[in-house]
């Protein structure tokens, strides 16, 4: 289906493309504009599927790359490739993260704000970010910001764009991602977690969970379960069995959410203990 | 919706051609540019066999609208081999190596490889084997893919020493 490809030159530009052609639903001659980064989410379905999506407003030339670290905080430009993030020796508490998504030749195209919108049991770099509580920048879409954790939730913002990805960098962060083959697979469950020990006490916890949900998500009872005491193996696996509570598993081609539900747990521990193997 | 007029620089020639909308580089280089070296395969960045160079880097040919990325530079394997015809050091790996068999992964595999010895001529293993997790080959022939990029890595220290 051919579509119109507008490339804009600023953020300005793109949120006005989007305003155009944002009314139109999936219908006769005005179908839709969406937003398109690296185009390894939106490429797909065009070639493959007939789909309502009129114009594809690229990000590319939009002046949305780039990282910016400073003061204990970092910035990534939405339009930011994974593989740039992962080459970044600032933020290399995340390499693992990125390396665990895809291939090489996929990142290279794969941006940082559209793995905010990846379909589960993709989008591990959303599980990451929900857990170092990372805010958004948005442009058009009526408000400025809004946490990741929202905006992971409720999907892109309509008419408008990620622009910026903010998080503070965590005293303690923790990844783990399980998969069928060990390299370029989707999660059977995903765990990310950042930690604030002090004296030997965990005082401050957020885990974040892929493969638990129809989108990643918080697990907040794994994280009371985990503040106040020490960071051992007994709070990890009283912790990992809280977090059943906060996650509902599915089926899909990868793992039965039997599976996913049983594996969980164990994989929560290893995270926290900072199990690699 | 009008065709559009796109400037590549491919395997270092410049290539001016009309896009239709919404064409994907790589239907612009088998269909626009009649280089049929880069394969469709799955269209949905899954299998790599239409793995090109886009700036240096690699990506799926499949997943870029040409439109979006007008003035690049693109490398694809119809640039590997010298002038003459002589066959690059990977090219020559794979042919000795039998590291092809049916071919229809050959071509992004090899241009993962060439993306690789640029950046890190003395691979490992692993690196090997990371840099070609997004290219699959359905006959399953990985290990001999995987020594016969090594194996280049050893003929081009060999001509560069």
């Amino acid at each position: 289906m051919p579509v119109t490809v507008e490339v804009p030159e600023s953020v300005e530009a793109v949120v006005g493309a989007l305003g155009e052609r944002s009314g139109g639903e999936a219908s006769g001659r005005d179908r839709r504009a969406v937003v398109i980064a690296g185009g390894t989410q939106v490429m797909p379905r065009l070639n493959t599927e007939v789909t309502g999506i009129g114009t594809l407003v690229s990000l590319r030339r939009a002046g949305l790359a780039g990282i910016e670290v400073g003061a204990g905080s970092a910035t990534i430009g939405a339009a930011t490739t994974l593989s740039a993030l992962g080459a970044d020796d600032r933020l290399a508490f995340l390499r693992p993260v990125v390396e665990s998504i895809a291939s090489p030749s996929i990142r290279n195209l794969a941006t940082v704000g559209g793995n905010l919108f990846v379909a589960q049991p993709y989008g591990d770099l959303a599980v990451a970010l929900l857990a170092l509580d990372a805010e958004a920048d948005l442009a058009g879409a009526g408000v400025s910001t809004r946490a990741v954790e929202e905006l992971v939730h409720d999907g892109p913002p309509r008419g408008g764009v990620v622009t910026a990805v903010r998080f503070s960098v965590p005293p303690e962060f923790r990844y783990r991602k399980a998969m069928r083959r060990r390299l370029n697979s989707a999660s059977i469950v995903t765990v990310a977690a950042a930690l604030t020990v002090e004296e030997g006490t965990v005082t401050a916890a957020r885990i974040a969970l892929g493969g638990a949900g129809a989108t990643p998500r918080r697990a907040p009872s794994a994280e009371v379960a985990l503040v106040g005491g020490p960071l051992d193996a007994a709070r990890a696996e009283a912790a990992g069995r809280a977090a059943l509570d906060d996650a509902e598993p599915f089926t899909d081609a990868y793992a039965s959410a039997w599976y996913r539900g049983r594996v969980l747990p164990v994989h929560v521990r290893r995270a926290l203990m900072g199990e690699t193997a | 919706m009008r065709s559009r007029v796109i400037v590549l620089e491919v395997n270092d020639e410049p290539r001016e051609f009309l896009a239709p909308p919404g064409t994907t580089l790589l239907t612009a280089l088998r269909e626009q540019l009649g280089l049929t070296a880069t394969k469709r395969g799955c269209a949905q960045g899954a299998c790599g066999t239409c793995t090109v160079l886009l700036d240096g880097e690699p990506v799926m040919a499949c997943l870029v609208p040409v439109e979006t990325v007008d003035g690049a530079s693109v490398a694809t394997l119809e640039g590997v081999a010298r002038a003459g015809g002589e066959l690059d050091e990977v090219q020559a790996a794979f042919l000795e190596g039998f590291a092809t068999q049916c071919g229809f992964c050959t071509s992004g595999m090899i241009m993962a490889a060439e993306a690789l010895l640029a950046a890190n001529p003395a691979p490992s293993r692993e690196d090997v084997v990371r840099a070609i997790s997004g290219n699959v080959c359905r006959c399953t022939g990985y290990e001999s893919i995987i020594n016969a990029i090594l194996d280049a890595a050893e003929r081009r220290a060999a001509v560069a020493g």
